[in-house]
């Protein structure tokens, strides 16, 4: 097999200066034969387990597929749905309706995502102020396969959720993440749209959900353009 | 045709291609011949040489032939061939661990026309250390001539110096211990085992040309349980005469090197004070090989205070023919003096306890020798393996033991390194495989250097040094100039914490005024264990690496450990 020299620097993830010298050295199974590097893949891959060093020749064809991108509040809210008229008389009651709208779940999973819930709201309340919540989970779920969504629900009643500054919850956003990076990231972006009254205010006229949605990625771009510097 | 174009290049060729053991084998013997070629060249001239002077021997001016000798052979290695004094093998031991043992085409020759000059007139030298040097350099060339790679050609180093010594004393054992123990300093069976055949291949060669002889035969001795016993004091004796010897030599060389004059004629000078002593006692004169005969037959009769002086004359001699420049080993010095200490020895007992029957003579010759060459060497398997080959003695095998154990303990107490090794360890440059200095010296500043970093301006704003801080995994940020690119500064987050959560100063505050200028960098050329020092010293985590005032990346302790021992491994477990 031919590699060029950087090719098997970068599968054997070390410094191309380390494995030109071990070469010249005769430390490594490779053999340099004018401008090419000579090697056996199966040899060289068991001398790399005998000196605990990792070796991933480069795969041919496609390659594999990266992390996906952060999600955004745009894409994520749009999963989730937007809810009017959530009736309940306090939080537990107002959980399980909202709960029950969330339709990219099966009931075994709505059922264990409100325990999780109300788990957390007994250790703090996730009401933030203004009159808004985010109740997420504390972990999340381990039994779904799902992707990171915001479900939107506006309360028919505001009710008492212990929020900070003790102000009545009237509408809601349920956050569930498959990873705590998502998780920190719509957590932060969401943060940022709430902290903003203006954004508060135009919550309080109950925007259809297109309306809600045009406004998210309003402040996403002004968000992505603090970020870049 | 392209196996007739390849041939120069054997390790590309399939079959050596998996395992070179094979080529390796095949080469070491090659190496054998040849160095045991060379050394029997040196041998053969060296007895031409010594007949040849010998008969201006009567003359009254014969004192002053070592002096030409000495300074004909330093004129030579000077001017001519342009390589440094001594005897070569610390040069050996460094390029076998520091330049994969690369040794110049021309050091396979110099040491054997400049020692052959300096012994052949009558210093007192041996030609060992000159044989192994350019067994050496012929081993090193041959894997150079067929591109073989470094750990190859540090084998083939080591199999020319055992064919060297294995042929100039008909000893393939001792050739082979010698070279793994003094040479190479790494006991592995990829090179024990083409050591091994070259050792043969160059005892071989010089029993065709010579015949198979044992150099210092002698005669059996009645060995009873007091002369073992009466081994010890000599054993302590020669570890004596070992120090002497190497302080001397030491302060000979430093004596001589305090004199301004050229070293052609510091050499005259030290060749002609040899060439007086040997006047009163010819003994000294040359590599001695003949004296030691005679002490081993037992039929060297002179007196106690006589030998007692040939000993010291010795140890003088020696050292005013290698310190002050002329060309040579002290194998056979060490094998004269051994000698000279066991007779010594012998007639002490004598004179203290005239009515015990001691044995032979020779018997403590022989062990003086061991103890010796042990001592001098800090190698007691090689003394051992020599004393028995070169004088087809296994029946002394057990108070030769003692002997060479006693002398290198007591002489490893009390000079730490020996004869071949002290100015390599004083140097620093003694890095044997396996040894934290050996792969300290193998990394690379270059090789450990993290290069993925966010470089700063000096006018930046904190506030936009925040935006930064979002998006680096890192805790160190080096601060450039705007114009010039130059290094400033570093900026440690640690040190600026406490103010990156008070926003009031996001726009006051420019990283000009924050950095730490006062930093300790990094050249990319610098010496990894000197590096490492540093960051102990001054209990640094991290260090920039800085060339040509321009930052190049960050050194820091976790990607050194990581690569050291990846390194250790790959070194380790061959």
């Amino acid at each position: 097999m031919k590699l060029t020299i950087h090719e098997i620097a970068q599968s054997l993830y070390l410094p191309l200066g380390t494995v030109r010298r071990w070469i010249r050295q005769g430390r490594i199974p490779i053999h340099k034969n004018g401008s090419d590097f000579v090697f056996n893949e199966a040899i060289l891959s068991k001398w790399a387990s005998a000196h605990n060093l990792a070796f991933a020749p480069p795969k041919k064809g496609p390659e594999k597929q990266q992390d996906p991108e952060l999600e955004n509040l745009f894409s994520a809210i749009k999963r989730g749905g937007v809810f009017y008229d959530v009736k309940g008389d306090d939080v537990a009651s107002t959980l399980k309706v909202a709960v029950e709208n969330i339709n990219v779940l099966n009931n075994h999973s709505k059922e264990n995502l409100y325990q999780r819930l109300l788990e957390r709201e007994n250790l703090t309340s996730t009401g933030i102020g203004k009159g808004v919540a985010i109740p997420h989970p504390r972990s999340f779920l381990s039994d779904a396969d799902y992707r990171p969504f915001i479900t939107t629900c506006f309360l028919e009643k505001p009710i008492e959720f212990a929020a900070l500054d003790n102000k009545p919850v009237f509408v809601m956003f349920i956050l569930l993440c498959p990873s705590v990076k998502s998780h920190l990231h719509l957590l932060s972006r969401l943060a940022f749209c709430i902290r903003d009254d203006s954004f508060v205010d135009f919550l309080k006229t109950f925007p259809s959900s297109d309306k809600l949605l045009l406004k998210i990625a309003d402040f996403e771009e002004q968000l992505d353009r603090t970020d870049q510097y | 045709m392209r196996i007739f174009k390849s041939w120069r290049y054997p390790a590309s060729w399939k079959f050596f291609r998996l395992d070179d053991r094979l080529l390796l084998m095949l080469m070491a013997v090659i190496v054998g011949l040849c160095s045991g070629l060379a050394a029997l060249a040196l041998n053969r001239s060296l007895i031409a040489m010594f007949d040849w002077v010998h008969q201006y021997h009567h003359i009254w001016w014969s004192f002053v032939l070592p002096a030409i000798g000495a300074a004909l052979s330093s004129l030579f290695l000077e001017k001519i061939v342009v390589e440094g004094a001594g005897h070569g093998v610390p040069e050996v031991i460094y390029s076998v661990s520091r330049y994969g043992g690369l040794l110049r085409f021309r050091s396979s020759y110099s040491r054997l026309i400049s020692s052959c000059l300096t012994i052949g007139s009558g210093g007192s030298a041996g030609p060992e250390a000159p044989v192994v040097m350019s067994g050496a350099a012929i081993g090193s060339n041959i894997a150079k001539y067929f591109s073989l790679n470094d750990r190859q050609r540090v084998t083939l180093v080591g199999c020319g110096a055992a064919g060297a010594i294995s042929s100039i004393f008909n000893a393939p054992i001792a050739g082979m211990v010698f070279s793994i123990e003094v040479i190479l300093g790494e006991w592995k069976s990829v090179n024990i085992i083409p050591i091994a055949i070259a050792s043969v291949a160059g005892a071989e060669i010089s029993r065709i040309l010579q015949g198979n002889q044992i150099i210092f035969s002698h005669l059996q001795f009645n060995i009873n349980l007091l002369d073992i016993f009466s081994c010890l004091g000599l054993a302590i004796l020669t570890a004596v005469a070992s120090i002497m010897l190497t302080r001397m030599l030491r302060s000979m060389y430093g004596i001589s090197n305090k004199i301004s004059a050229p070293i052609w004629v510091r050499a005259a000078a030290g060749g002609c004070a040899v060439g007086i002593i040997g006047l009163f006692l010819p003994v000294v004169l040359g590599e001695g090989y003949h004296a030691v005969q005679t002490m081993i037959g037992g039929t060297f009769s002179q007196g106690l205070a006589l030998v007692a002086l040939a000993s010291l004359a010795k140890i003088v001699a020696t050292s005013l023919t290698l310190g002050w420049g002329g060309s040579g080993g002290i194998f056979a010095p060490c094998l004269v003096i051994g000698s000279l200490v066991g007779l010594t020895y012998h007639q002490c007992l004598i004179l203290f306890w005239p009515s015990i029957s001691w044995v032979n003579e020779g018997y403590f010759a022989l062990l003086g020798m061991a103890g010796l060459i042990s001592g001098m060497l800090q190698a007691p398997l090689t003394g051992i393996f020599l004393i028995v080959e070169i004088t087809g003695g296994y029946e002394v095998i057990l108070p030769l033991i003692i002997v060479s154990a006693i002398s290198t303990s007591l002489c490893h107490y009390i000079e730490p390194a020996s004869f071949y090794l002290k100015e390599l360890v004083e140097r620093g440059h003694l890095l044997r495989p396996g040894t934290d200095a050996r792969v300290l010296s193998d990394l690379d500043v270059r090789e450990v250097i993290e290069e993925n970093c966010i470089t700063l301006k000096q006018n930046m704003l904190l506030r936009d040094f925040i935006n930064i801080i979002k998006i680096s995994p890192r805790n160190y940020f080096p601060v450039e100039d705007e114009k010039t690119d130059n290094f400033l500064g570093i900026i440690h987050l640690d040190d600026i914490r406490p103010y990156l959560f008070n926003p009031d100063m996001y726009d006051v505050v420019i990283l000009g005024q924050i950095m730490d200028t006062q930093v300790d960098v990094v050249h990319p050329d610098d010496d990894l264990s000197e590096v490492l020092r540093k960051m102990d010293t001054h209990h640094l985590f991290s260090m920039p690496v800085v060339s040509n005032n321009k930052f190049i990346g960050l050194i820091s302790k976790a990607s050194i450990l990581d690569q050291y021992r990846k390194e250790l491994v790959v070194q380790t477990s061959q």
